[in-house]
């Protein structure tokens, strides 16, 4: 039996059911044809790419802002509307606060360091400017409405921003541990997003981010203290 | 946390993100296998994100949203290649036999050790892309013939002639591809 009907019967595609029955009934008799097949099956199982290519953060977020472009530029029937509201505005306001809050107190707690940060200490002022900014996110995601919402839809998607905005000052930072950490929590806020969602898995996601959200802080407080009894 | 649709309405923004968070790295790999390019690959998911938005209407709601952009991220990788190397999937009347081992691909063989990737680069754009789309993304050779703008028994060839390197290139056997050669 030719290795080109072995292949088409290998991928089950390119023989008919009579020709597949002929090459099952061939396999049967013949123990030699059984073994070459056997042979050809597993090396062909073996050509499979083991290695998944990483796509670098930069690309990813180029990938949600096109479609984030895109939606700004269609019909805005078919998603929730993010028009203005005072009550979003001052969400947004919020996160921006919190954002600026954070980044002021990494910064202020380091005050005294009038020469430029390397190393450890700008590490250090960092990761608190990081654990001011979840502490705020894991208040608001508690305060956030319970039923769906263009507010809490806004409200998410400003944590999403924020989100990224911190995601790759945490690459900056050579905190990779961080930066995966962030780019975890933000499947989850998407799908806390979702038009779709009940409040009974809204209130699941919730919880699992505000226990990631503390596991995260446990963390990089753990880390703050091993760094100043290292120094 | 995969992006798994359910009841009607077009996908939203938001699923589009989650399908971005969650899968985008299938369709990268899978559009940098057909264009060895990560450049272009790159290109072939965002040309097919905006794709899928903008026919988001159309989406079957049988189907996983993640699903239905992979198949839309082959399609702009392929027509990108069309685009970059006009005619490159016009099997030829003869196939490009093994190239054999000039000194580059020796040593681009050598660092890339015995991987998969390494022997691809042996074979044809043709045989390569007929292929990956068979063996990799499970396509049919109907699938394949229509679009490449082909016919099923060329691309049957194709796959015959692929598999047939690549065992020689992966597992050393020798001999099977002699048997290839044309006039």
């Amino acid at each position: 039996m030719h290795e080109e009907t072995l292949i088409l019967y290998y991928y089950n595609d390119g023989l008919s059911s009579s020709e597949r029955r002929k090459v099952e009934a061939a396999l049967d008799d013949d123990p030699g044809l059984a073994a070459r097949y056997g042979r050809l099956r597993a090396e062909l199982d073996d050509l499979a790419d083991s290695e998944t290519p990483v796509v670098p953060s930069h690309v990813m977020h180029r990938w949600h802002d096109a479609i984030d472009g895109a939606a700004q530029h269609t019909s805005r029937g078919v998603e929730p509307q993010r028009s203005f509201s005072p009550l979003s505005f001052l969400w947004g306001a919020a996160v921006t606060a919190a954002l600026a809050i954070g980044i002021g107190i990494g910064i202020l707690l380091d005050v005294d360091n009038s020469a430029p940060e390397t190393g450890p200490e700008a590490s250090g002022a960092f990761s608190r400017g990081v654990a001011v900014y979840l502490r705020d996110t894991k208040q608001e995601l508690a305060a956030m409405p319970a039923h769906m919402s263009a507010d809490r839809t806004t409200l998410i998607l400003d944590i999403i921003e924020q989100n990224r905005l911190y995601e790759l000052a945490a690459e900056q930072n050579d905190s990779s541990d961080v930066a995966r950490v962030l780019r975890a929590f933000e499947p989850i806020l998407l799908r806390l997003a979702a038009e779709d969602i009940t409040p009974d898995d809204a209130e699941a996601l919730r919880t699992q981010l505000a226990f990631e959200l503390e596991v995260i802080l446990t963390k990089l407080s753990r880390d703050s203290s091993n760094d100043r009894q290292s120094t | 946390m995969v992006a798994i649709l359910q009841g009607s309405g077009a996908p939203t923004r938001a699923d589009f993100h989650a399908a971005i968070s969650n899968r985008s790295d299938r369709w990268f790999a899978a559009c940098l296998r057909i264009t060895r390019n990560r450049d272009m690959a790159e290109d072939a998911v965002q040309n097919a994100l905006l794709s899928a938005w903008h026919k988001r209407e159309q989406f079957d709601h049988s189907a996983r949203l993640d699903t239905w952009i992979h198949r839309i991220a082959i399609n702009a990788a392929l027509q990108l290649l069309r685009k970059d190397r006009p005619g490159v999937f016009e099997p030829l009347e003869t196939e490009i036999e093994d190239r054999g081992d000039t000194p580059e691909s020796a040593r681009a063989a050598q660092e890339l050790k015995r991987t998969l990737g390494a022997a691809l680069t042996y074979l044809s754009e043709f045989e390569h892309v007929c292929f990956v789309l068979k063996h990799m993304e499970q396509w049919h050779l109907r699938e394949i013939a229509d679009e490449l703008d082909s016919n099923v028994g060329a691309v049957k060839q194709a796959i015959f002639r692929a598999v047939r390197k690549l065992r020689t290139r992966m597992t050393g056997l020798q001999g099977s591809a002699s048997c290839m050669k044309r006039p």
